[in-house]
């Protein structure tokens, strides 16, 4: 891997953010938005909970887990089809540029971005809410570190979708992620849920993350397994959904890098 | 064979056929079929072919944005596939059907491919090619902004900035205007005659091909039809034009024409006639004999540009 090479992808898509405003907003926008609706909902809610304070916490720090998870997720997507609509793929491809390169580049924009947004989010929670999730301590290391792998691996997988199918199918870019929100169990337990959904939640590394946030919240303790058991989910996903990627990329070499729009 | 700086052996591309195969097997439609080229180092070769002959096929599998159904591709000896990066390095590409992020700035743009290369010092380089191609006052328009001949120089830029050994250029001069088009032309020469860089283009501006390429490869039907020098392809094809302006007894002459079965065109008091070489002064007497009289006559010997359309016309 050539360090300058994912340095030059990384600066288009600076160079990008740097002169569009519909790019920029959505860093901010959407993160503020949510964080202000919810933030005003909870703070009318909290009164009916018996411990006001932690139950604005959880809330919050759903909001706040989630929008880096799902920053990730599309980040990823939504680069691959700015590539797209530029129709600038070949000019990338036919340089000595690796696709490791390109997904690491990928990979490194989607965690500042994500940071970003997180880090805004925090100071609006903070600022109207008196909120943080510092709470947390240093377990906010491990449960953002898997955040960002189940965001990377919805967004590998999406990618792939939209390579092999082109930009017919780009609306998963924006909707995806929030398919898996009320499976995560962002803002309740998984026991609320359905049979059913409880099982495809249980499949879910969030879910174990979110989870694991509330209890540290209201027990004061973590059990390891569920960031273990998040772990093991989140590898298997991120090189699944990384070999798919990678397939598709080659299947798109057979049809040839110019007809992918 | 030691300076042949790119080999194409029994290159394929089969692409699945649309449709339901009756058969249950595997319906394809061959793109590129069975093709083999050299170019040698510093040599500048044209690839022609009417449209959907294979050319852009073919230019894709030479960058490797395209998986060829079977033959090898092998620059410097090396082939592509197996030493992508290395060769990469050393190649470049420009076209008309591939853009630049349109919100980036040509600069923005010339900076951050700039970074896909290994190359030496980057500034100095950019500058050095933003003044080759005339590019100072565009610097700070983004890409959006530009006319399409502007994105076509900036584009044309973009593939110089690696001091690349071999260029790919599709329709390098397509939607500039002639000066500067003449401009690119010299840059192109300029370049093979310093750095020795090989240039396989493909074009549909005939007198550009017969005035810049060393060979020209004609493909059609994804099949090599030819490969020659610009002069005897255009020697393949043994009818000259002669334009007359008849100021008396036209009439004969048509009448001469449609008898000798002569294809003939007329626009005014100008008429058109194609005719094989070696008929021409048994037609100029004719022509005194009969007392038809002209004021002017141009005769022009067969060219590139009839190559090309007597290929169009076969598919």
């Amino acid at each position: 891997m050539k360090l300058h090479r994912i340095k030059g992808i990384i600066l288009r898509y600076l160079f990008d953010l740097r002169h569009s405003w519909d790019r920029l907003s959505e860093v901010f926008y959407w993160p503020v938005i949510d964080l202000v609706m919810w933030g005003l909902t909870i703070s009318y809610f909290k009164q009916f909970s018996p411990d006001p304070t932690l139950f604005v916490i959880a809330i919050i720090s759903g909001i706040i887990f989630w929008i880096f998870a799902w920053r990730a997720e599309y980040e990823l997507s939504i680069s691959l089809l700015s590539e797209m609509w530029d129709k600038n793929l070949i000019n990338l491809f036919v340089s000595p540029l690796k696709f490791s390169e390109w997904v690491s580049a990928l990979l490194i924009l989607s965690l500042v971005k994500g940071l970003m947004s997180t880090i805004v989010a925090m100071i609006v929670a903070f600022v109207l809410f008196q909120t943080h999730i510092f709470t947390f301590g240093f377990l906010m290391i491990p449960f953002m570190i898997l955040l960002i792998m189940s965001g990377w691996a919805l967004g590998f997988t999406i990618a792939g979708i939209i390579l092999r199918y082109g930009t017919k199918v780009q609306t998963l870019a924006w909707t995806t992620a929030w398919a898996f929100a009320p499976f995560s169990a962002i803002y309740y337990p998984v026991d609320i849920l359905p049979g059913w959904a409880q099982f495809i939640a249980r499949c879910l590394p969030t879910s174990y993350i979110f989870e694991g946030a509330r209890e540290v919240l209201f027990q004061g303790v973590l059990d390891p397994m569920k960031l273990v058991i998040s772990l093991l989910l989140n590898l298997v996903y991120l090189t699944l959904a990384l070999i798919f990627l990678w397939k598709s990329f080659k299947k798109v070499l057979q049809r040839g890098l110019v007809n992918v729009y | 064979m030691s300076n042949v700086i790119l080999e194409v052996k029994n290159l394929t591309k089969q692409f699945p056929a649309k449709g339901w195969s009756s058969s249950g097997r595997g319906n394809y439609f061959t793109a590129v079929d069975d093709i083999s080229f050299t170019v040698k180092s510093g040599e500048i070769v044209g690839f022609l072919g009417p449209n959907g002959a294979g050319k852009t096929t073919t230019m894709q599998m030479l960058l490797g944005v395209l998986t060829p159904t079977s033959g090898i591709v092998a620059y410097f000896g090396k082939d592509l596939h197996k030493h992508r990066e290395e060769v990469l390095e050393q190649v470049n590409f420009s076209t008309t059907y591939t853009q630049f992020p349109w919100r980036l700035t040509v600069a923005e743009c010339l900076t951050f491919i700039s970074y896909l290369y290994d190359i030496p010092n980057r500034k100095e380089r950019i500058n050095r090619i933003v003044e080759s191609f005339r590019l100072e006052k565009l610097l700070k328009k983004e890409i959006a902004n530009l006319s399409a001949g502007q994105k076509t120089r900036v584009n044309l830029a973009k593939a110089f900035i690696n001091y690349p050994k071999v260029l790919l250029l599709d329709e390098p001069t397509a939607s500039l205007d002639p000066e500067v088009a003449l401009h690119v032309r010299n840059i192109i020469e300029e370049q093979r005659k310093t750095y020795d860089v090989s240039v396989l283009i493909t074009s549909h501006n005939m007198a550009e091909i017969e005035e810049l390429c060393d060979r020209v490869i004609f493909i059609n039907n994804g099949k090599i039809i030819a490969d020659d020098l610009p002069q005897n392809l255009a020697k393949k094809i043994a009818v000259s034009h002669i334009e007359l302006l008849v100021s008396e007894n036209m009439e004969k002459l048509i009448e001469y024409c449609e008898k000798q079965k002569l294809s003939y065109s007329l626009k005014g008091k100008y008429i058109r006639i194609d005719m094989q070489e070696k008929e021409l002064s048994d037609f100029l007497q004719k022509l005194s004999r009969e007392q038809i009289v002209f004021d002017e006559i141009s005769i022009d010997k067969p060219s590139l540009e009839d190559y090309f359309f007597s290929i169009a016309k076969v598919k």
